[in-house]
């Protein structure tokens, strides 16, 4: 693999030279199959003629790598294979195996009819190449959806790989074992390998065995298989965990009583019998107690037998076993199950939760969902029980609706939690749009707006951090959380998720008790390693959007993404070599090469009528740029109302055609005008931001006009640092198919009229005034970073603790001023004396 | 007395003129002549040198995908 992968990654660099050692190849190859098929050949020339085609930049570079790295089984084997294809049968190594060491896999047999097949498997690390172009491939994309993960869908190529977490999801889903591996049988163009089916025997045969189900608000640890049962109550770790029935005897219902009945003769198992075939009198008793539904027990029915693996007897199909554990040891559990590859599902039997009000909401029936929305759905509700896991769509294509649709179909209390006050608004008016659920019973949850709902079920919309929260709450706030956790949340929504693994955030998914969980994004990826902790934490990845599929069918704007090379002028370039790398970052951002191009963009694009948003994570460098450009900005310290004065005039007034924003309006400002992006610096190499960011124009409201483009420029100072970010920033959206096409010049740039910085004495003064600035202002915008980033809430929030804090600290010193203050402005009538003692107690807690 | 000196010329962009001249700072014995912005002659026999340290100096601005796989693999 590894002399493969040095050149199939060209770095910039080099890029032309492997493209010549990539052409090399297949000349080589070419030539060496002349004998082979025509077929064969036509399709072969008809690949590297889309190469040729597509390779324009970096922006293809992963195409580039895509066609060289399933080059071994296809051009060379297939050359290879002419050889090999001889009766004797035996492999024989040509002179250039060697070049591919342990990934020469000119022993995989090529099937005869591979050339209608469209996958391919790598046997070393589970890779699966697909052709997009293949007439199989819309089919073969749903099918590798559900059990891979995407790694990268450029146009003609796709990269699939298969992971634990992937076919755990499968699972969960429904699939079985020996349909993944006769489908992928029939699609691939070589029989699949044996340690491939090994892998996903050994997955599957463990995964989806045992569910943690809340029925009846406890929570069960369910399982077809006694057996499994067994094992995990021997485990050291659960075994302790598990809960007697009578605990629970005195406060629960005639249910619970039904129950332990039915748990005596088991060993002190709860035995719940799930289906009507099973034990017929213990399911009457059950379904009697739970009003029956027959139509959710023949779904579950269904439910037990698909996902049942290798089952024997037919006892053990129809009855499902389980133990309850408490509440508090879920999140150990799950853990210890994913620990032991018995990782668990969740799942949530809303029909049958009696207990639960109730909550009245429902789509208007004006909504129209799409059938990629439709499509999650149905992957989260397959079985008439509300699964737990994550679906993630690109920006702007209707995440909302997504959640607001599933919280339709469970009905019960809904909370939803997002990054930011903003979006708790925007939340909010979006359920007011799409459903019926009355204001009243919408209650929000931040800084500003401390409400409950008055009915026995509601919504309420909150931020990660007004939750998470655990010092300096405010009174009202601490009775807002005393209200959240004391109660039960038929479903969680959390939007943005991969915020979650954040140390800050895990504790909001233990503390409130929900029995499902949706989680929503756009770009699940972290610059750390813990997004694989959102399996445990939320659950699987239930589904993912092709981006460029949407963009196709008009469900999101067709984006032109290019990469601006500024050269840096001498003498900045000068002074960048030779200072600390944070002030490094000052001077490529502010690089007036940079400046012209974009004062150059930004001149060319407004005459062609876009809406231009300039993003820069640097606030000196936005302010400056602004200033001097005479444009709006809006950064974290600009107040609200100037906010919204300034968003209204971007939106509505057609002399306001550019604002510059800072990392504030990366997510959830939504301003379906802005038609063009220009970004003059980012976070490093955060590949989140990056698509976040392209997120905000691919709403963009004249998407569906004929041949229309949104245009996505990332400025990037040559020979700096900032390209190795920018090409780093750009691999997630490089691997969602977006091409990026490098400029190294603007045309015509020099003949701008008012050009900014043209003459050698405006550059030196603008360079002087950057190296008088002190480091600070070459940092990003205080607040948490990116990857952890809590939006325009964290600062507010920061500043309202530091009010609190100086009263605090006032009462404190003073000791009586608080009963003075409390004696001269109280009217006597209304005195009462508990009051300053409680606030004293109040005060001195919080310290 | 005049000296002849062999020397190489380098054309190439003020950023990376920018770098040569900065190698030069330590020793002084790379540049010959600074002719102006894109223009350089440089000593002979550093040549090898000085494609050999811009080459590393320049590959740290440059992000290989690898680097991206090794993060995922973690």
């Amino acid at each position: 693999m590894s002399s493969a992968a040095t050149y199939s990654r060209p770095v910039r660099q080099a890029a032309k030279r492997s493209r010549e050692l990539i052409m090399d190849d297949d000349d080589e190859a070419r030539l060496s199959q002349d004998e082979y098929s025509d077929e064969y050949n036509s399709s072969e020339s008809a690949a590297t003629g889309d190469e040729d085609e597509e390779y324009t930049g970096r922006g293809s570079l992963p195409l580039v790598r895509l066609r060289v790295k399933p080059s071994p089984p296809q051009k060379p084997t297939a050359a290879l294979n002419t050889s090999s294809f001889d009766p004797s049968g035996v492999m024989k190594g040509d002179g250039i195996s060697r070049v591919f060491g342990r990934a020469d896999f000119s022993y995989l047999m090529l099937k005869p009819d591979h050339a209608s097949r469209p996958l391919w498997i790598n046997p070393l690390d589970g890779r699966i190449i697909l052709e997009s172009y293949s007439p199989l491939a819309e089919q073969a994309q749903d099918f590798l959806v559900t059990i891979a993960e995407p790694v990268s869908r450029p146009s003609h190529i796709h990269e699939y790989k298969l992971t634990p977490y992937s076919l755990y999801a499968a699972v969960s889903v429904g699939l079985e074992t020996n349909d993944i591996i006769s489908v992928l049988n029939r699609l691939s163009k070589v029989a699949v390998p044996q340690n491939i089916i090994d892998f996903i025997n050994s997955c599957t045969v463990s995964y989806g065995k045992v569910k943690l189900v809340l029925k009846h608000n406890r929570y069960f640890v369910e399982s077809p298989h006694a057996d499994t049962l067994q094992m995990l109550l021997k485990d050291s770790e659960i075994g302790p965990l598990r809960i007697e029935g009578d605990d629970y005897n005195g406060t629960s219902t005639t249910i619970v009583e039904g129950l332990v009945r039915e748990k005596a003769p088991s060993m002190g198992e709860l035995t719940i019998p799930g289906t009507s075939k099973g034990n017929n009198s213990a399911a009457i008793a059950e379904s009697g107690n739970t009003g029956g539904d027959p139509h959710q027990q023949s779904v579950e029915d269904l439910f037990t037998s698909v996902v049942g693996l290798d089952r024997e007897d037919d006892d053990d199909m129809d009855a499902v076993h389980s133990f309850e554990i408490a509440s508090e040891s879920v999140e150990t559990v799950k853990k210890r199950c994913q620990e032991i590859d018995y990782p668990v599902l969740e799942e949530y039997d809303f029909r049958n939760d009696a207990r639960n009000p109730n909550l009245d909401i429902d789509l208007k029936p004006s909504t129209q969902i799409r059938p990629y929305q439709e499509k999650s759905l149905s992957k989260m509700f397959g079985n008439g029980r509300a699964r737990s896991g994550i679906i993630v769509l690109p920006c702007g294509a209707g995440k909302t609706l997504v959640g607001i649709t599933a919280a339709c179909t469970i009905k019960k209390s809904v909370i939803v939690l997002c990054t930011s006050s903003v979006s708790v608004m925007q939340w909010r008016q979006q359920f007011l749009q799409w459903c019926t659920i009355q204001p009243e019973n919408i209650a929000v949850f931040t800084s500003e707006n401390k409400e409950k709902f008055r009915n026995e079920s509601g919504l309420v919309v909150s931020t990660y951090s007004m939750v998470a929260n655990t010092r300096n709450r405010s009174h009202e706030s601490q009775k807002m959380m005393d209200f959240l956790t004391s109660r039960e949340w038929g479903f969680v929504i959390l939007d943005e998720v991969h915020v979650v693994p954040a140390a800050m955030f895990r504790r909001v998914v233990t503390t409130i008790a929900a029995h499902a969980k949706l989680g929503l994004t756009a770009t699940l990826v972290r610059e750390d390693d813990k997004i694989d902790d959102l399996n445990f934490l939320i659950g699987p990845k239930l589904y993912e959007a092709n981006w460029m599929d949407l963009a196709n069918k008009g469900h999101i704007a067709n984006v032109q993404c290019a990469e601006v090379w500024c050269p840096m002028t001498t003498e900045f370039y000068n002074e960048y070599l030779h200072e600390t790398p944070r002030k490094r970052r000052l001077l490529y951002i502010m690089n007036p090469k940079k400046f012209q191009a974009c004062q150059f963009l930004i001149n060319y694009h407004e005459k062609r009528g876009d809406k231009i948003i300039v993003f820069s994570d640097n606030v000196y460098a936005l302010q400056a740029y602004a200033q001097k450009l005479k444009k709006f900005f809006i950064y974290g310290g600009t107040p609200q109302g100037e906010r919204m004065n300034i968003l209204q005039n971007f939106q509505l007034n057609p002399e306001v055609n550019t604002i510059f924003l800072s990392k504030v309006g990366d997510t959830s400002i939504d301003l379906p005008e802005a038609t063009c992006l220009i970004q003059i610096s980012s976070h490093y190499g955060s590949r989140r931001q990056e698509a976040q960011r392209l997120g905000r124009i691919l709403r963009a409201k004249r998407r569906n006009d004929e041949g229309f483009n949104a245009f996505f420029y990332s400025l990037v100072s040559k020979d700096t640092q900032e390209m190795y970010y920018s090409t780093k920033r750009q691999a997630f959206l490089v691997d969602q198919g977006y091409a990026f096409k490098v400029i190294t010049h603007l045309q015509g740039m020099e003949n701008l009229p008012d050009l900014a910085y043209a003459t050698v004495a405006e550059r030196r003064e603008l360079l002087q005034s950057v190296l008088l600035q002190n480091e600070e202002a070459a940092g990003i915008e205080n607040g948490d970073d990116a990857d952890n980033f809590v939006g325009r809430d964290g600062g507010y929030v920061k500043s309202v603790k530091r009010a609190k804090r100086t009263m605090g600290s006032l009462s404190s010193l003073a000791g009586g001023d608080d009963m003075a203050y409390v004696e001269y402005n109280k009217s006597k009538n209304k005195e009462k004396t508990r009051n300053p003692l409680i606030k004293k107690l109040y005060y001195s807690k919080k310290k | 007395m005049p000296r002849a000196v062999k020397g190489v010329l380098v054309e190439c962009d003020p950023s990376i003129k920018a770098l040569i001249i900065n190698l030069d700072s330590k020793n002084h014995n790379v540049v010959l002549a600074d002719l102006d912005d894109e223009h350089l002659v440089i000593e002979e026999r550093m040549v090898e040198h000085v494609k050999r340290e811009l080459d590393s100096q320049l590959a740290e601005n440059t992000f290989k995908p690898a680097e991206l796989d090794d993060i995922q693999r973690k």
